[in-house]
């Protein structure tokens, strides 16, 4: 059962748009992969908002996870493949207020 | 675990440790007569010694040397900012870090204090500096983004301003502040990491933050810092 959950914002950094399409796809298909390893490892993506106009970020993206451990592997497979570089980013971390502890 | 950042002469990779920051940013805030006491602090109580019992270090001079300090302390911070006091603990695992700040939270700890537990592994071990470790009183605690123009540089670029900051870390180290690695907290807050020293003075602070200028630490990274005097915990929890 999933218990942690996860809550990314993001916003493009400004060099980000200074890549040509190929470069922005190719690392978007990077990053893609490293998303799709975690939702086979277990973590669930329940979906990307646009919050821009509300909020310092463009987007933000809530998942589930089996646990802290699960959450950070995610978010340092993201940064090590470059993620961290072309977002800007805020995260937080949760317990389930229901789950046993 | 891949490092956010590389080594560097100061700093050495601790990625075997597997050990998490449980960094906290405490605001006292008014309570109705009964709603905080002597139950509620001895149930805080209660869980640091479960917590010391699990492995935890309670305090940044266990981070340092566990076998020396075994109570929890913290650092007064009220007469320099907006933080009542700030403090570090280091669990042994991030899930351990995540349980353990909602078990204090549910003794009692959310009634007083409006905190921000910010959460991380270690990334780079323990540097020790000159001096007697134990005059140094006073606490560091630097929160700290990488910039834009830091995520657009070259891998050279940040090699030669690793080297460049190193030249202030070691001036540090020199001033006989003793820093206490660096955590990694991108993972769940808007930090990116956090470096923590003790040092013997506010004036050595203050020196060594005139080095990190010199060496044009700060154009790469947006910074926050909380200063504080060294205070046993439970004297800060039981202050009105």
């Amino acid at each position: 059962m999933s218990d942690c959950i996860w809550i990314h914002y993001a916003r493009p950094r400004p060099h980000w748009y200074g890549l040509d399409e190929g470069a922005q796809r190719q690392k978007q298909a990077a990053w893609r992969a490293v998303a799709d390893a975690s939702k086979k490892a277990g973590g669930t993506c329940h979906g990307r908002y646009h919050v821009r106009g509300q909020h310092d970020f463009e987007t933000v993206e809530t998942w589930s996870f089996p646990d802290a451990e699960a959450a950070f592997r995610h978010w340092a497979e993201l940064t090590a493949a470059g993620y961290g570089e072309c977002n800007a980013f805020a995260n937080n971390i949760g317990l389930s207020v229901e789950a046993p502890r | 675990m891949t490092l956010l950042t590389e080594a560097t002469d100061v700093f050495a990779a601790a990625e075997s440790s597997g050990r998490c920051v449980v960094a906290f940013l405490c605001k006292r805030q008014p309570v109705p007569p009964g709603a905080f006491g002597a139950r509620e602090r001895e149930e805080i109580a209660t869980v640091l010694r479960s917590l010391q019992a699990e492995d935890w270090r309670l305090s940044v001079r266990a981070m340092f040397d566990p076998e020396s300090s075994v109570e929890p302390t913290a650092f007064d911070s009220g007469f320099a900012c907006a933080i009542d006091f700030a403090g570090a603990f280091e669990a042994p695992s991030l899930s351990a870090a995540l349980a353990g700040s909602v078990r204090l939270e549910q003794a009692g700890w959310s009634r007083r204090f409006a905190t921000e537990w910010l959460l991380g592994p270690r990334e780079f071990t323990t540097v020790s500096g000159l001096g007697d470790a134990f005059r140094r009183d006073w606490g560091f605690l630097a929160f700290w983004e990488w910039n834009d123009a830091w995520a657009a540089a070259t891998g050279l670029v940040r090699r030669e301003y690793d080297a460049e900051c190193d030249v202030a870390f070691k001036g540090d180290l020199a001033l006989e502040i003793g820093i206490a690695g660096r955590h990694r907290l991108d993972w769940a807050t808007s930090w990116h990491h956090l470096g923590i020293w003790e040092a013997p003075s506010l004036a050595a602070i203050d020196a060594a933050m005139l080095g990190h200028e010199r060496a044009a630490d700060f154009k790469f990274t947006t910074s926050r810092h909380i200063i504080g005097r060294r205070r046993p915990l439970a004297d800060l929890i039981a202050l009105n």
